[in-house]
């Protein structure tokens, strides 16, 4: 029936005529579409995952109006195309609209992001495009109007594309919202379809589940099955006695690495952290100055016109290279893009792959990765990675569940619009993944927060947020209207500050917690420029252009990414691997030196070996342990291990880690032999020692932060109009203790507790790894000096602290400190 | 109640773990910064925080109240947070209840009642006030003559030892010419000192007053 069809064939020849033959993915997923299925469709970029859905709808429509597809205009909006990043939807609406030209087809294809502007969005509100490409933030602003409902009678198919890259975060949720609420606009019609659009991910079954809410047996997964052919080369250091045993920085090799960028067409230089991409694009411009002008910085903190000029300039190929973050990890295609340098360890094989992809889009090119190290000891990640690409050992993503602080917003959204019946949304909401499982209990101290504030009404309340009307619930404050539509959108939060010139212009954002540290006439670094820092005025910090030559480098600590456990355990069978002496990879073989040092001062762990090392210095009394599970699990291992330490005598310890292993660092010698180490990493009582032990206060309080903006606790003010507001602002951390010390029992502040758990301490994978652990051979070594493997983890800042001394005998040994 | 006492100027002050300050020779309990109302105000606007911070703050005053049993409460600004809201109303009432102390308020930038509401309170505002050559003055300044007890920043300090720990905490400063106090108020924030050598500095540690500086 597929060829007969009049959709089909237009389609079909028009490839045709441009030479062009459809994949077997893309007809397979045109087949369903037609059929009028939801699913997935499962590609790497740069083989045309958009066409698959996009030409599914064009080919469903010339089939329904064969005769006048050419003709028929204001049909409605058909398609929604969900997508992760702004950067991305003009790229994909660039790609439609030339294909829809060619078509003769009239349909508009339109943008709905932050940045469209007024006119344009009141134009979409009068007549709107066939095909809306939209951000998650976006579409819930389009729920919060007036008679939204309109806007989306003739809605047929959804697409989330990038779904491996909202599933498992927040945005995910408001897509899973969004979601149920078309759903049950759509109520009465045809069903809608929802498509998804994923990279490969550990867990694509379970990635449709959650686009799908609830089990749909017709449902599928459209795999391209294209595999794309990886190879990764090491920058090697000349003589790696030389190279530095820690640092995050990599500098040192940029000589090596610039002859590469020079002889590329365009070089997309990837880095881990915001602070790593400036430092670099000074460190280049500094070695190479003729490259002024060719090349430009990209991350997430960089004012939005300055990023859509970077991604203009990548697609015209006027850019010899681009100093980056994940910021451009998604799927833009940018064609001259031919050589890509990932500086550090990238953390986990699929980010990895999807950063390896950014080159070679043509089909069946061969993607060249070059990896450069910032320190020695991360060459081994190289030779990691190329095992676990071998081994196809990709990451899952896991979704996130009961995400109270969104369903706040979302109910909120639902308020400001046209109010909503309780009974209505409940259903629709508990038919998506997140919420499930949430108790009636649950929904109604949500509406309850939403309507009295999370108190019993008492005479001398005055909580103002959603009247409830039986079981109608609507916002009738204007003004908390428009500052809740302002706050939609704030769901990647940390306190930022704007920066700008004193005066005038937008430089970009910067942590809170950065500037707070500044002085004014400090210098610091953002987007390439050298700033003095003047004030902070009405939420932004004023700068001035500097000469400074010395300038602070802004940290950004979202940034910081744990190794995977698929990534880790790779690489502590590489460890062994290394030592074996019969490698062959190019990583392993100019690291011997120093696996050699190592092994003279300490030992090198085989696959079945924990290695604990005791050194003493001038700082104190150090325990080094390397499990290789990743920073997060480490902070909770280490915190473990200082309870279990501390309950055989009253003792402090300072606790600091990397993505290899940890420290216990101590004022007084730590009671660990090789007769009583092992039960140290014991299952038993684990739950008890967990909760006692680890400071799931501090670590929930970091979650409560996004929580707190996400929910609406934190003010911010409307643009232009900060003063009269100043007395309703607080700080997230203040919240927390309020709520604890006040309501305990408050929803929000128990999902700050549970996400520590499940994301900060990873919980089952700490269970897994101590059970390895007890049952591996420990070794416990004290070398006489510091050795490769805890010299990173020696300068590592990241501290935490532990101890079983009361807090006033703690401060009486304590000095005040600035 | 436990309390540190700090002999300063000539004069004697008790510490209290609970955000304030008896003044022995004047029978005076000095507080800072209790921002009462602040959780309405918020509440108001559609941030739901707990709504009875205020009123715990208002019961951990009357516990000092008749712990130190003073003639006047000496407040050194910020006493409420903003503008008139429900916990006007029920402070008067709970000021009833200690008719014969007097309440003076030494204006912060908080302060921003009218001044017919400050007098149905029955407390008396006061730009700034000096008693036996003590100035009040809700933000931290260097006079010449005298020595200024004030509040305005809510001090805290970083305190560290060895194997790297840090903890913030909310302390009492006493500087060359100024002291700045606590934040009585619970819903308030911390605003990191860093004290000289020579000046004295107290912590709250959970329900005691350490010397640390």
């Amino acid at each position: 029936m597929k060829n007969k069809a009049r959709g089909w064939q237009v389609i079909t020849e028009w490839l045709a005529a441009h030479d062009r033959q459809p994949f077997v993915f893309q007809e397979e997923a045109w087949e369903h579409y037609i059929q009028g299925r939801s699913g997935l469709v499962n590609a790497p970029t740069g083989y045309g995952k958009t066409f698959s859905l996009f030409l599914g709808s064009v080919i469903d429509w010339i089939n329904q109006h064969p005769k006048d597809y050419k003709q028929k205009t204001k049909n409605g909006l058909q398609m929604l195309w969900i997508t992760p990043l702004r950067a991305l939807a003009k790229d994909i609406a660039r790609a439609m609209i030339e294909v829809l030209e060619e078509l003769d087809m009239p349909w508009q294809v339109g943008i709905r992001s932050g940045d469209t502007p007024v006119s344009t969005r009141q134009q979409q509100k009068k007549q709107m495009p066939e095909i809306l490409i939209i951000t998650p933030e976006s579409l819930h602003l389009l729920l919060g109007q007036k008679d939204y409902p309109k806007v989306f009678t003739t809605l047929t198919t959804v697409v989330a594309d990038e779904w491996h890259e909202l599933l498992g975060s927040k945005r995910g949720v408001m897509v899973e919202l969004g979601l149920s609420r078309l759903r049950g606009l759509a109520k009465g019609r045809a069903p809608l379809r929802v498509w998804g659009i994923s990279a490969t991910i550990g867990n694509l079954d379970e990635a449709l589940d959650v686009l799908l809410g609830k089990p749909d047996p017709t449902a599928v997964i459209v795999r391209a099955r294209l595999d794309k052919q990886i190879e990764l080369q090491s920058i090697l250091p000349d003589e790696i006695e030389k190279y530095p045993w820690a640092g995050h920085l990599g500098t040192k090799l940029l000589p090596k690495a610039l002859p590469i960028i020079l002889n590329s067409k365009t070089t997309l230089i990837f880095t881990n952290v915001r602070s790593q991409t400036e430092i670099w694009y000074h460190e280049i411009l500094r070695q190479c100055p003729e490259l002024a002008g060719a090349i430009a910085l990209h991350h997430g903190s960089i004012d939005m016109e300055l990023r859509v000029w970077v991604e203009d300039a990548l697609h015209e190929g006027i850019l010899k290279a681009v100093v980056c973050t994940s910021s451009l990890d998604l799927g833009v295609d940018f064609r001259p893009v031919d050589t890509v340098i990932q500086v550090g360890s990238p953390k986990g094989v699929a980010r990895f792959l999807q950063r390896a992809g950014r080159s070679g889009h043509q089909p069946g090119a061969v993607s060249k990765i070059w990896f450069l190290p910032t320190h020695s000891l991360e060459l081994v990640e190289a030779a990691a990675l190329k095992a676990a690409m071998k081994e196809q050992l990709v990451e899952s993503r896991m979704p996130v569940l009961l995400a109270f602080d969104v369903l706040i917003q979302y109910l909120m959204t639902l308020g400001i619009s046209d109010g909503f019946h309780g009974a209505e949304i409940w259903e629709e909401i508990t038919g998506t993944f997140c919420f499930r499982d949430m108790t009636e209990e649950e929904w109604q101290w949500t509406l309850s927060f939403l309507t009295t504030g999370g108190e019993a009404l008492y005479s001398y309340d005055e909580f103002k947020k959603l009247e409830r009307e039986d079981d109608f619930y609507i916002c009738r404050s204007r003004q908390l209207a428009l500052r809740h539509r302002l706050h939609i959108g704030t769901i990647v939060s940390d306190a930022m500050l704007k920066v700008k010139f004193i005066s005038g212009g937008f430089i970009g954002v910067i942590e809170e917690g950065f500037i707070a540290r500044l002085q004014p006439g400090d210098a610091f670094s953002l987007a390439g420029h050298t700033l003095e820092f003047v004030m902070i005025k009405d939420m932004t910090a004023l700068v001035r252009k500097s000469k400074a030559k010395r300038a602070i480098i802004p940290s950004w600590m979202g940034g910081r990414l744990p190794l995977s456990a698929n990534l880790g355990s790779v690489l502590r069978r590489t460890f062994s691997e290394a030592m074996s002496g019969n490698t062959t990879e190019p990583e392993l073989k100019i690291l011997q030196p120093l696996f050699n040092l190592q092994e003279n001062l300490s030992h090198v762990p085989k696959d079945d070996e924990l290695l604990v090392e005791k050194i003493n210095t001038q700082d104190g009394f150090h325990l080094f342990v390397y499990p290789f599970e990743g920073r997060l699990v480490h902070e909770v291992m280490a915190t473990l291990l200082a309870y279990r330490i501390s309950k055989r005598q009253p003792i402090t310890f300072s606790i600091a880690m990397n993505d290899y292993g940890f420290e216990l660092l101590s004022d007084q010698e730590i009671p660990v032999t090789d007769e009583d180490v092992h039960e140290l990493f014991s299952l038993e009582n684990l739950s008890t020692d967990l909760q006692t032990s680890v400071n799931a206060t501090e670590m929930a309080r970091r979650k409560f932060r996004d929580i707190a903006v996400i929910a609406g606790l934190i003010f911010q003010g409307y643009p232009g109009k900060h003063k009269a507001n100043r007395h309703l602002q607080s700080s997230a951390s203040l919240l927390f203790n309020v709520f604890r010390d006040y309501d305990p029992q408050n929803l929000l502040l128990r999902q700050a507790f549970s996400e520590a758990f499940f994301y900060q301490m990873e919980e089952a994978r700490l269970r897994e790894s101590l059970e390895r652990i007890y049952n591996n051979k420990i070794i416990i070594t004290e070398p006489a000096q510091l050795t490769p493997f805890c010299f990173p983890i020696k300068v590592d800042s990241l501290r935490e602290s532990l101890t079983s001394e009361k807090l006033a005998d703690r401060i009486k040994k304590m000095r005040p400190q600035f | 109640m436990e309390d540190v006492i700090y002999n300063f100027q000539e004069q004697t002050w008790h510490l209290s773990a609970h955000r304030a300050i008896f003044w022995q020779e004047e029978q005076a309990l000095i507080v800072s910064d209790l921002h009462l109302g602040k959780s309405t105000h918020f509440r108001k606007a559609g941030i739901p925080v707990p709504a009875n911070i205020g009123q715990d703050d208002l019961y951990r005053l009357q516990l000092l109240i008749t712990a130190y049993n003073p003639v006047q409460v000496i407040i050194v600004g910020d006493m409420f947070h903003s503008s008139e809201n429900n916990d006007v109303p029920y402070f008067k009432l709970w000021r009833q209840q200690f008719a014969h102390i007097s309440f003076k308020l030494v204006k912060g930038n908080h302060d921003i009642l009218g001044a017919h509401l400050y007098e149905a309170m029955n407390v008396e505002v006061y730009d700034t006030l000096s008693i036996r050559a003590i100035h009040f003055v809700h933000e931290p300044c260097d006079s010449s003559d005298g020595y200024t007890f004030s509040g305005h920043l809510h001090p805290g300090i970083a305190v560290a030892g060895a194997g790297r720990q840090r903890l913030r905490l909310p302390c009492f400063y006493f500087g060359r010419n100024c002291s700045i106090l606590p934040a009585f108020g619970m819903f308030t924030g911390l605003a990191m000192l860093e004290p000289e050598e020579d000046e004295a500095v107290f912590v709250i540690a959970e329900n005691t007053v350490l010397k640390v500086n």
